[in-house]
């Protein structure tokens, strides 16, 4: 009986060293395009993911991953606003007060960023590349439907593994117009005039709505946006930071500052007269 | 050159006593079979032309495509089979993107060329690991122009798989009276119009057809725009810079 | 983006190291006993200047209330040459799971020295910082338990500081604090480094208060900083402490010095 297990176990120092897979990932110039991710060596590796990192379910998960945002884009005549927050947290922690969740798939594309912090940067980076490759195959841009849909069965293609992204895909293009995807990683994929997502969503989705017109002039929309997440950050302790604003035009997007909370209520308070619960009394 | 033809003809793989891989030797001639295409690498950006042979005066000029776009900063003309060639700028592109998306930078025309020349050793039975794409050596060959952090540069890349960095060189059926006029005619200090104007007056020497601006093709990758390929207004002022005799 | 996370803010009672016994998943089902990681404690700290970065980490390790060893460093010199890396541009600091830690350094290690065979040249820092974010990222569903940050030069010669967070988000930074002691010192950090809630006196009152301008700091008093954010943070945090290791990366190399802690 021993010798026929002796047969057929190997002894475990001939396991040691890398492994093939090792050498040729060493070997090679850049890591193939494999959408290969290593996995835990647990029978359910998702219900093990989430024992690990899902700070909602255990606050006390050893690994935790940034949350919370309020991230909102509307469509209207003069292209697409987006804009965000700029906080991420893990737990209760403040982990960063600086991110920048408008994320620039290349110059005419923006995604934003509303979950996993790495999930989103990383998936968008890589829409950007199949976005590239693409236009160099086909010779035209990509259109914002067919970005989306890329993201959409990309993630699709994960459900139930433990990714965690809610993103906004806002582009304008000659065949659209003003082109504005919401995709998740549930798999949902919607085209919309207006989304909110994140933690503070409904707060922003309570200015945004009231005010809303698709004739808004340029002006006016983007003081909408600005104004909608400093409604959230205001009242979801999840968002704060900055406020992220880009407008989205037919030959790309403009940049319109990334700038601090803290003065821009001030002077919407003051100036405005809003958020009068708030006293302005330093005494 | 092949008289001693033999049974390690039919070998893919199999080196033929005096040590010759005579498929990999064909698929040499087999560009020499190509329609001429050449590259002139200047301080200022390189320059790639080449012959679109018209057969049919009812065949749409502009679906000849013998110059295309690997990245913003490489482009390459081809010589050969041409369907050969589209499999190897889809994996100059998927490597070239690939590289971006890892290392947030551009890749290196060289390290392009390699990754082009690293498939074309991938025929016959697949090595260990590597899955074989091809059942034969690639009948095409290749010039990559690209500008990166070193300047521009030149690539010719052959079937065997063997790259060099060149200051101008030409391709396909004309290369040889080509290669020669290049040699002649290439100094260092060339702009790039005069480069354009050499590329055009070489081909023009070579070609059986008359030259004019819709059976030649010209590309440049430089610093300021990249790779573009010239339109048909942009291409008929070079032919028109052309020295007529 | 979302950088590194660091450890949660002090919690109440002890429960700072994990439990040995395995949680309940959400759905009440029972976990298999698969549980490889273990907080091995200490902190990290990086402030990148005008031409320099300093990247600086504690060296205890504990496991729980033990602490193993009073030297284990944090912080890798990358892709130089040889065991040494000789000639090194680029530093990996990591906190959190020290074995998780070296087989990134390994790695990343590896795939920098590779690079420069393979292109030529050596790697940037901002090409380091994509890779390593995408190395993070391929252990999604098996993350390593780290907290990265990345220091080096950029190609204008700036300091270049990235942090990371376990599954590869990152942000490039002025300076930031990971590890146990993270909450203690990133703080700090805001308000020393990027002069948060700083104004300048005499600019007015209430609302009209002008904010301190944001100059770049000099290296000694970098210097200063980094090694009073350790000392104090020793002074709270029971996983800290030890020596101070500090690397600070500059255009005619990596300098590395080593400061005594409190031991107890």
């Amino acid at each position: 009986m021993d010798s026929l297990v002796s047969q057929y176990s190997r002894p475990v120092h001939s396991a040691e060293g890398p492994s093939q897979d090792e050498h040729q990932e060493l070997s090679q110039t850049t890591p193939p395009l494999s959408l290969q991710f290593s996995l835990p060596p647990v029978a359910q590796s998702s219900a093990w993911l989430r024992a690990m990192t899902d700070d909602y379910s255990n606050p006390n998960c050893p690994i935790k991953i940034a949350h919370g945002t309020t991230t909102l884009a509307f469509r209207f005549k003069g292209g697409i606003i987006v804009a965000t927050d700029s906080r991420a947290t893990a737990g209760n922690w403040i982990a960063s007060q600086t991110v920048k969740k408008v994320i620039e798939i290349n110059n005419c594309l923006l995604g934003t960023m509303a979950g996993g912090a790495a999930d989103c940067q990383y998936w968008l980076a890589y829409l950007g590349m199949q976005c590239r490759l693409h236009e160099l195959r086909h010779k035209r841009r990509i259109s914002v439907a067919a970005a989306s849909k890329i993201l959409a069965n990309l993630v699709y293609s994960y459900k139930g593994m433990g990714l965690s992204m809610g993103t906004m895909c806002a582009g304008v293009t000659p065949q659209e117009g003003p082109a504005l995807y919401y995709i998740d990683s549930d798999g949902t994929r919607l085209a919309g005039n207006l989304f909110c997502v994140g933690s503070g969503q409904t707060f922003a989705y309570g200015v945004l709505d009231a005010e809303y017109s698709y004739d808004l002039d340029d002006e006016a929309a983007l003081e909408l946006g600005r104004r909608s997440i400093l409604a959230a950050t205001h009242r979801d302790a999840y968002s704060g930071g900055f406020i992220n604003l880009y407008h989205v035009k037919e030959d790309g997007w403009v940049k319109h500052g990334f700038n601090d909370t803290n003065p821009i209520f001030w002077k919407t308070k003051l100036e405005k007269g809003e958020f009068s619960n708030v006293t302005a009394d330093l005494e | 050159m092949f008289i001693a033809r033999s049974e390690y003809d039919r070998g893919i793989n199999t080196f033929s006593p005096e040590g010759r891989l005579f498929q990999v030797e064909y698929s040499l001639e087999a560009i020499k079979l190509g329609s001429t295409a050449i590259g002139v690498a200047t301080g200022e950006g390189v320059v790639l032309g080449v012959e679109k042979r018209v057969t049919s005066t009812l065949l749409e000029t502009s679906s000849v495509e013998k110059i295309v776009e690997i990245d913003r900063h490489i482009g390459c003309a081809m010589s050969g089979l041409q369907a050969d060639a589209r499999s190897m700028v889809e994996h100059a592109r998927v490597e070239s993107q690939n590289h971006a998306f890892h290392y947030n930078e551009k890749l290196r025309v060289e390290s392009c060329t390699q990754a082009i020349c690293d498939l074309a050793l991938r025929f016959g039975e697949g090595a260990q690991g590597e899955d074989s794409i091809m059942s034969r050596p690639f009948g095409v060959a290749l010039l990559i122009a690209g500008y990166d952090e070193d300047g521009p540069s030149l690539y010719h890349a052959e079937p065997s798989g063997t790259f060099y960095r060149y200051d101008a060189k030409a391709i396909g059926s004309g290369s040889e009276g080509a290669q020669a006029e290049l040699q002649n005619e290439f100094h260092k200090s060339l702009t790039l119009p005069e480069a354009e104007v050499l590329v055009l007056k070489t081909l023009k020497q070579v070609m059986e057809e008359k030259l004019d601006s819709k059976n030649v093709q010209l590309a440049s990758v430089t610093k300021e725009k990249g790779f573009r390929i010239y339109t048909d207004a942009e291409m008929e002022e070079v032919v028109g810079r052309l020295p007529t005799n | 983006m979302a950088s590194v996370f660091s450890g949660a803010p002090p919690q109440s009672g002890p429960g700072y190291s994990f439990k040995q016994t395995p949680t309940e998943a959400p759905s009440g089902t029972r976990q298999h006993g698969f549980y490889p990681y273990t907080d091995n404690g200490g902190s990290t700290l990086g402030i990148s200047g005008a031409d320099f970065t300093i990247l600086a980490g504690d060296t205890r390790h504990t496991s729980g209330y033990n602490i193993n060893t009073r030297y284990a460093p944090k912080l890798f010199k990358i892709g130089g040459e040889g065991p040494d890396n000789k000639g090194a541009s680029i530093v990996l600091s990591v906190v959190g799971f020290a074995a998780d830690g070296e087989a990134l350094k390994e790695r990343l290690d590896t795939i920098v020295k590779m690079y420069k065979y393979q292109h030529g040249k050596p790697m940037s820092v901002a090409a380091c910082a994509q890779r390593l974010s995408h190395i993070l990222y391929g252990k999604r569903f098996f993350p390593y338990y780290v907290h990265a940050i990345l220091g080096g030069l950029d190609e204008e010669g700036r300091g270049a500081l990235y942090s990371y967070d376990p599954v590869g988000s990152y942000e490039r930074e002025q300076c930031r604090a990971a590890g146990a002691a993270a909450s203690l010192i990133m703080p700090f950090l805001d308000n020393q480094v990027n002069f948060k809630n700083q104004y300048v006196p005499d600019s007015g009152s209430g609302h009209e208060l002008q904010e301190k301008p944001r100059t770049p700091l000099d290296q000694n008093h970098v210097l200063e900083l980094v090694r009073d954010a350790f000392t104090s943070a020793v002074e709270r945090h029971i996983e800290v402490g030890d020596g101070l290791q500090v690397m600070i990366i500059k255009k005619e190399g990596i300098m590395e010095a080593f400061h005594p802690l409190k031991q107890d």
